[in-house]
């Protein structure tokens, strides 16, 4: 063989003469004895370049057969090209890797899946076993351990934040300490998985939350696995930022919904049944059906004293969601301690205007009291309403009557009036309190009508003699359809009636014995 | 005046001594604080005003909102010193503030005097003792 001068460092042992076999590695050998061996060449040679490594260096061969029948082996170093195709592989991985962790970390909002998640995939793909630490309550961490091909567990830990460098400053938000200055033999029990073995090297980074750290990620290395390189300590910082920001998304979540869940138990509206012989009954549908609570509300209190009345409210607050729920449970409360007046309507509301008003707002709620007795078969009722619709009263014969009563809404305005009317419900007959989310509801075979007062008067006719819950459902069912799917308001009704079955006992000598069938 | 015929357009017309605010579409949920918004404005950059017109002529629905918005723009014209009109009440309105009991609190000329936050006997009857009330 022969070989230029340039060839001559690179393969110091190719002297004119030599066997090649000798000289130049096997990879370049097999080659050349495939193209130097006689007959047709099976493959073609085009297209397909020959690679291999020369002395630490990478190559391109490309032979040229001359005509005496030797081959002329070009050989190129693309060792640069080589290293840059390398870190381009590598970076479009981490990229995809990356893409991947925000897609499975965001589609969940539940902060143990996210912490699950996170530990998963950095043990998968960072490194040999991952921990993930939450912020601590107190002395207890909740740690997440996932050790590459297992499945995550979750624990609580007592620790002592400082017994691993770098750990406490981490849960801080502070920037992580480098590897290296972490000495594995100190890591406690708790970081270390059963059947691990020993720790080789540990990277501690911190999540980085919404303005918050959401936590430490904590990646461990078995011995045997070469230590974290600078460049994996970054890539585990980038693969934490995205972490930290779907654990504290979660942990915001769940803050909110604990909220809302606490709220909307206290400002559900309650169930109503009979109470010391009143039939009571309410419905509620809120304006957006998947919010359970919204701005009208109503309550019913029994007597506080023996022979007493009853105490219902419905009531409408401007506005809705979040503000309108606040207002709400404020009118709820102030009411409730207000029970000990609730002979007295007019004073109960102007009590409650002077407990709402406020120098920020002029949010208001209209609502309407009614006070409920029952004497002998009957059930007296004393209306109020605080410049809400008044109530409506289904007579025996299907005649529906307006309550005459009216009044100034709460909690505006500083001075406000309302009149008081009496009405009594014989046995079968009932009082409708509603809100305008049922008057207003726009639909219809138009699509822009108003449900209106005189249709739900007329509905409300044929609801002679039904029992309350029944009067209440088929006034909803009534909206409902009206509605079809098209947004509406809150929607509230309570309906009192005097109930038909004790007046069996009254046949004798009533004239209404005929709603006894 | 508006391609949205539902969307509130306020369209402010200055005099020596007055503004007047023309409304034209809904005053609701979701634009009452405009209305807000440009009334106080007027009152902050006038000090001198004595009236307020709301012109309602062109007024669409007014939900619970635009209502709260009213009482704030009373409230603040009265802080103030000025007096509100609510002028060209379509019948809807007039119903609305009816119901609510609030169409004299919107309409009637403002007290001579400074608003007092009084529901009067009622403070004396809130200081005694709630046990004689609860009596059956």
């Amino acid at each position: 063989m022969r070989c230029n001068d340039a060839a001559g460092p690179l393969l110091p042992a190719a002297a004119p003469g030599t066997s090649l076999v000798d000289v130049a590695p096997a990879w370049l050998c097999a080659a050349h004895t495939r193209l130097a061996s006689p007959g047709p060449h099976p493959v073609p040679e085009t297209g397909l370049t020959l690679r291999g490594d020369i002395g630490g260096r990478h190559f391109e061969a490309h032979p040229t057969v001359r005509g005496d029948g030797s081959v002329a082996w070009w050989l190129v170093d693309d060792t640069g090209h080589q290293l840059a195709r390398e870190a381009l592989r590598r970076e479009r991985e981490r990229s995809a890797f990356l893409a991947k962790a925000s897609n499975v970390l965001l589609a969940s909002l539940n902060l143990g899946r996210c912490m699950d998640g996170t530990a998963h995939m950095a043990a998968e793909n960072l490194a040999d076993a991952a921990l993930v630490i939450a912020p601590a309550r107190g002395q207890r961490l909740p740690v997440v351990t996932c050790v590459r091909g297992g499945a995550p567990a979750t624990t609580t830990v007592t620790v002592d934040l400082d017994e691993v460098p770098g750990l406490a400053e981490a849960l801080r938000g502070f920037p992580p300490v480098p590897s290296r200055w972490i000495d594995p033999a100190t890591a406690p029990g708790w970081m270390t998985p059963e059947r691990f073995g020993p720790v080789g090297s540990i990277v501690i980074t911190p999540l980085p939350g919404h303005g918050v750290p959401a936590g430490a990620l904590i990646l461990l290395r078995a011995t045997e696995t070469a230590a974290f390189s600078d460049e994996e300590e970054a890539f585990a910082r980038l693969f934490a930022a995205r972490a930290g920001a779907a654990m504290s998304a979660a942990r915001l979540y769940a803050e909110q919904s604990t909220v809302s869940d606490m709220l909307m138990r206290e400002l559900l509206p309650p169930d109503l049944h009979q109470i010391s012989g009143v039939d009571f009954a309410g419905g509620y549908r809120p304006s957006a059906d998947h919010e359970r609570i919204g701005g009208d509300f109503y309550d019913v209190h029994p007597a506080t004293v023996e022979g007493a009345g009853a105490l219902v409210s419905l009531g409408d607050v401007c506005g809705k969601g979040l503000e309108a729920a606040v207002l709400t449970g404020k009118i709820r409360n102030t009411l409730h301690a207000l029970l000990p007046l609730a002979d007295d309507h007019q004073r109960m509301l102007s009590l409650l205007n002077t407990a709402l008003l406020s120098s920020h707002h002029t949010r208001f709620a209209t609502m309407v009291l009614a006070s409920a007795v029952r004497r002998g078969s009957a059930v007296d009722l004393k209306l109020t309403s605080g410049g809400h619709p008044s109530p409506l009263i289904v007579r025996a014969d299907g005649t529906v009557e307006e309550a005459d009563t009216h009044g100034t809404l709460i909690g505006a305005i500083p001075n406000v009036s309302a009149t008081t009317t009496t009405a009594s419900l014989a046995p079968g007959e009932s009082c409708v309190l509603y809100t305008d989310g049922i008057t207003e509801a726009k639909g219809g075979p138009m699509g822009d009508d108003l449900f209106g007062d005189e249709r739900l008067k007329r509905a409300l006719a044929g609801c002679a003699g039904m029992p309350a819950e029944g009067i209440v459902e088929h006034v909803q069912m009534l909206a409902a359809q009206w509605l079809g799917n098209r947004p509406h308001d809150d929607m509230a009704v309570v309906v009192i009636s005097a109930p038909r079955t004790h007046h069996l006992s009254a046949v004798n000598g009533h004239t209404r014995g005929r709603f006894t069938a | 005046m508006t391609t949205h015929p539902n969307h509130l357009e306020l369209t402010t017309v200055d005099a020596q001594d007055s503004v007047r605010i023309e409304l034209h579409g809904d005053l609701d949920h979701d634009n009452a604080d405009l209305l807000v918004q440009e009334a106080v404005a007027q009152l902050t950059a006038r000090p001198a005003l004595t009236d307020l017109y709301l012109g309602c002529a062109d007024l669409g629905a007014v939900d619970s909102m635009g209502l709260c918005a009213l009482l704030m723009i009373s409230r603040r014209t009265t802080e103030a010193g000025v007096r509100m009109h609510l002028d060209d009440r379509p019948a809807r309105l007039d119903r609305l503030l009816t119901l609510t009991g609030t169409l004299d609190h919107l309409t009637a000329p403002p007290p001579a005097g400074s608003v007092t936050p009084s529901i009067t006997g009622e403070s004396a009857m809130a200081a005694r003792p709630t046990g004689p009330d609860s009596t059956t």
